[in-house]
């Protein structure tokens, strides 16, 4: 019972790093039908720039992650600018080729800056247990995981319900031509997105890293990539409630149906795989997913 | 139809051929021989590891890498059918390409049942590729959007742990990777001996095709080679076949139209899965000859870096072009390695030279291409070409006698046809009349 | 007699290798509203999209003497043109409100509330609808909500594409007798394209025919609709 417990504090402790990363690529996939699959190198390059801030130039912990989210934001922002504007939005394959090169490049900067021995990550969130029973630890990292997680949903509803530049994000991600008619100029609205995203995807990072158990490489997010694109086809690729559920979900299936089930744990990202065939084998819109699912 | 005689257009290709001609057929017997001579050449100078140096940088060249590429020209085939038949990307061809290597090295190192070599090998591989490839396939085929980029992406992550679970490693010989006792002995009758004297002996440029009798390691080598090379012509040929066939261009045409789709009565996610199935089971192809070269199957050869870097190759070869995938292979098996061989460039200091230069330049290649030049070096090449050469398409037989009428005053004329259908084009959606691919 | 709102000179676009409009030219003046009429695949609902920016065009489209061949579309938004395209092109994920409000994207002023209050007057259903998903409602109170959205921004120019299509006779009724309506107490000018050339020519000043990517007559509405040719062919008389 104790070792349930256990398994489902991890899961949730990751889940919501999922959900993070989750959050960021539905933030894109709802306005474009992209899916950026450099989102995960766009936040592990994130969490170096906060490694880089803290103790390198002292700046203290939680205002180096908003000034890393902040940088990651512009950066993404001119990259949509150069790199994904000019190209017809509905022809996907020129951009899946462009986000697949900004994945090598991202990587292959950070490893040659940084290197790839694993180093220690500024502790964001205070350590110690709220509770233990028995060999159930509730640390509180978890805690302040999940609290993070949802602060960042909060946060991203109001921004998207409340704010002008919201509203234009959703009305793009809608219907791309009504959105003209009315006046919204599309391309700083998708670069706006893409900012967004990329700041979140670096919080997740962030997040994620500051586990005292774990420490940042440039290969840190390659796994946690094919996790939150689960999540997300899970969730709904559009939807980011859904991001939410799918990350949290998936994080549970890694830590806590994987160990009872014949997969082996050194093959829990097997498990996330599974979860992606399912979902596309009966639900391919996904759990709150609005987008009409062609069949071919 | 233009009436426009080559002979009048002064800024227009030097040679235009009509296909079926007997001055055609000499032109692309040229081209073969062309072609093979390379090809001996190649395998005769290239027998050691040979090296270019250049600003002080050692870069290799050298047989068993260009075996390598053949390895993953074939991969890149695959990718070429996927692209093409389904519109879709995989990024998971790493691992049918690690499955088709663990397989051969399984089968040729422990000969369950009977002595296997790789091209009996092949007999195992292609079908359970084949098989695997059709079962990830089809859920994700079955819908519109990037669904087969996510479900690859995935396989292509969990291909090293897979085979290092401790349940296959005595099959798999887990992290350490499995070693293969296999030596390619070239046959006795093979005048390769004769060949290599032959070729030392042409003045100046002999002596870069070594000294003397070839060892048998390097007759073996050559044999290899050879070998590979043939079976990649097998799978271009059969490549092109499927492109041809009535399925492959109904496929085709339909792949980016919605509406030619519905109405075309075909079970189109059949047939999508169908293409990745013959695409992973290429990919499988790829491995095995990947393991014949270098005689390890080792989990880390098979990661997502080598799916991406399949991309690469088939984007910077050319989209849909089978060409593409030879140049696609040429470049994976060199650039990476000579990317980190660079130790030493003028202006940058050496601190920025060493790490993971080779995904630097393959991730910086992949943006510049898709914006410089989307249809791959063979569109480039092709471009150039067409400067010189055209290949004209033949006449129906009526307008053939009156050209042969019209022939006593010049050449005969030409309709202005794109040098491109000359060689087969995967990613053409029209199949006009007199557009007939040839190979 | 002053410069006209809109100003259409060789009008020429299509789409890709489909060149549609022929090269025309024809012109609005300010408070008038406008019919362009013809049979389907004539090129009237081209004719809007080159206005709008939403397709390659060539010639002149001038607003207020101001050149705007060259313009995006969200900048002519800009300039006070305002498109309902065919088929309403709501926004369904969003709520009604969020319709409304989207429509007054371009407006910095603070009277947006009120103007919505305004529409919610003259269409109760939406302001009971107002928080609900905009696919869910019905083809004519989309219709209802297109026209007050665009209507938002209280733009000079209003360009309407085949609003009666695919609703009910009564509901058409009301449609056209609210844009009459809207122009007379807003000096709105309207460029409607209708293939129900009896209810548009109704409520319009003037009217042009397009055949074929091309003007072929044009006149008082009154002089349209007492035409024999035209009777024939568009009034089904």
């Amino acid at each position: 019972m104790e070792l349930l417990l256990a398994r489902i504090f991890d899961g949730l402790s990751n889940g919501s790093t999922y959900a993070m990363i989750a959050l960021a690529l539905v933030l894109i996939f709802k306005a474009t039908t992209l899916i950026n699959f450099a989102q995960g190198e766009f936040a592990m390059f994130g969490g170096f720039i906060v490694l880089v801030l803290t103790f390198e130039q002292g700046i203290p912990m939680w205002i180096s992650v908003v000034l890393a989210m902040f940088l990651t934001a512009v950066a993404a922002a001119g990259i949509e600018r150069t790199l994904i504007r000019p190209f017809d939005p509905s022809d996907h394959l020129p951009l899946v080729i462009i986000t697949l090169g900004l994945f090598l490049l991202v990587n292959a900067i950070a490893g040659i800056i940084w290197r790839f021995d694993p180093r220690a990550f500024p502790e964001l969130f205070p350590s110690g247990n709220v509770f233990t029973i028995g060999n159930a630890t509730l640390r509180w990292y978890t805690v302040f995981t999940v609290i993070t997680l949802l602060v960042t949903v909060a946060l991203l509803t109001l921004l998207l319900n409340k704010t002008k530049v919201g509203l234009a994000f959703r009305a793009v991600s809608s219907n791309l031509e009504s959105s003209q008619l009315v006046g919204i100029r599309v391309g700083p609205t998708l670069q706006f997105g893409w900012a967004i995203a990329a700041a979140v995807g670096t919080l997740g990072c962030a997040v994620f890293v500051a586990d005292p158990f774990r420490q940042i490489q440039p290969n840190v997010m390659l796994t946690v990539l094919i996790y939150a694109s689960a999540a997300a086809a899970l969730g709904g690729l559009d939807s980011l409630g859904g991001a939410i559920v799918g990350g949290i979900s998936i994080g549970m299936v890694q830590s806590v149906v994987v160990p009872y089930s014949p997969i082996p744990n050194e093959l829990a990202l097997a498990a996330a795989v599974i979860v992606l065939m399912v979902v596309l084998l009966f639900k391919p819109s996904g759990l709150f997913g609005t987008a009409a699912v062609e069949r071919v | 139809m233009a009436n426009a005689s080559a002979t009048d257009a002064p800024s227009g290709p030097r040679w235009v051929f009509i296909k079926g001609s007997s001055q055609y057929r000499t032109y692309k017997l040229i081209g073969i021989a062309v072609l093979v001579l390379l090809l001996f050449i190649t395998a005769f100078a290239y027998n050691d590891t040979a090296s270019i140096t250049l600003l002080d940088n050692d870069y290799k060249l050298g047989l068993t890498r260009i075996t390598k590429a053949i390895a993953f020209m074939v991969a890149i085939l695959g990718l070429q059918v996927v692209v093409g038949f389904t519109g879709q990307l995989s990024l998971g061809q790493g691992f049918f390409f690690g499955l088709g290597a663990y397989i051969s090295a399984y089968l040729v190192q422990d000969k369950p049942l009977f002595g296997w070599n790789y091209f009996t090998a092949l007999l195992v591989v292609v079908p359970v590729c084949f098989l695997v490839g059709m079962a990830f396939g089809l859920p994700a085929l079955r819908i519109k959007g990037l669904y087969l980029a996510l479900v690859t992406l995935g396989l292509a992550a969990i291909f090293p742990s897979l085979v290092q679970l401790e349940s296959v490693a005595k099959y798999t010989n887990g992290a350490g990777g499995k070693i293969v006792d296999y030596d390619f002995k070239a046959p006795e009758w093979l005048p390769l001996d004769g060949i290599a004297n032959f070729l030392q002996g042409i003045p100046l440029i002999g002596q870069y095709f070594g000294d003397g009798d070839l060892s048998s390691k390097e007759e073996g080598r050559i044999w290899l080679f050879f070998l590979m090379v043939i079976l990649c012509w097998i799978c271009v040929k059969l490549v092109s076949n499927l492109i041809q066939s009535r399925p492959g261009r109904a496929l085709r045409a339909v792949r980016d139209n919605e509406t030619s789709a519905a109405v075309s009565g075909m079970n189109l996610s059949y047939h999508k899965t169908m293409s990745f199935g013959v695409a992973s089971a290429l990919g499988g192809v790829g491995g095995v000859i990947y393991v014949a070269e270098l005689g390890i199957a080792a989990p880390l050869d098979f990661t997502q870096l080598i799916s991406i870097f399949f991309i690469v190759g088939l984007v910077v070869g050319g989209v849909g072009t089978l060409s593409g995938a030879i140049i696609g292979g040429l470049v994976i098996a060199f650039l990476p390695d000579w990317a980190s061989s660079t130790q030493n460039l003028p202006v940058i200091p050496e601190r920025w030279l060493q790490g993971p230069t080779g995904p630097l330049v393959m991730g910086f290649l992949l943006i510049l291409l898709t914006f410089v030049l989307p249809g791959g070096i063979i569109a480039g090449v092709r471009r150039w070409r067409a400067r010189f050469v055209q290949v004209v398409p033949e006449p129906p037989a009526k307008l053939a006698a009156q050209m042969a009428a019209l022939a006593e005053g010049g050449a005969p004329a030409a309709e202005a046809d794109d040098a491109a259908t000359s060689e087969t084009d995967v990613t053409a959606t029209t199949v006009a009349a007199g557009d007939e691919p040839s190979s | 007699m002053s410069e006209p709102l809109l100003s259409v000179s060789n009008l020429e676009g299509g789409y890709g290798q489909i060149q549609v409009l022929r090269g025309f030219d024809f012109e609005v003046a300010e408070g008038e509203i406008v019919v362009i009429l013809g049979a389907n695949g004539a090129g009237k609902t081209t004719t809007l999209r080159a206005i709008s920016g939403m397709i390659e065009r060539s010639g002149s489209v001038k607003l207020n003497g101001e050149e705007l061949i060259t313009t995006r579309p969200a900048d002519i938004v800009h300039k006070g043109v305002a498109h309902v395209p065919q088929g309403r092109g709501t926004l369904p994920e969003l709520s009604v409100e969020d319709n409304l409000r989207v429509g007054a994207y371009i407006r910095k002023d603070n009277e947006v509330d009120s103007d919505m209050e305004q529409w919610f007057e003259v269409y109760p259903v939406l302001r009971e609808r107002r928080n609900q998903r905009a696919g869910s409602l019905s083809g004519g109170e989309q219709q209802m909500l297109a026209v007050s959205r665009a209507l938002m921004s209280r733009p000079k120019l209003l360009l309407l594409d085949e609003p009666s299509l695919g609703l009910a006779p009564l509901i058409v009724q009301d449609l056209f007798a609210r844009f009459a309506q809207i122009n007379k107490e807003t000096g709105t000018t309207m460029l409607v394209v209708e293939q129900n050339a009896q209810l548009a020519l109704g409520i319009a000043d003037r009217g042009y025919v397009l055949e074929s990517g091309d003007i072929s007559f044009d006149g008082q509405a009154d002089d349209l609709m007492s035409d024999d040719k035209i009777r024939k062919a568009y009034l089904g008389v």
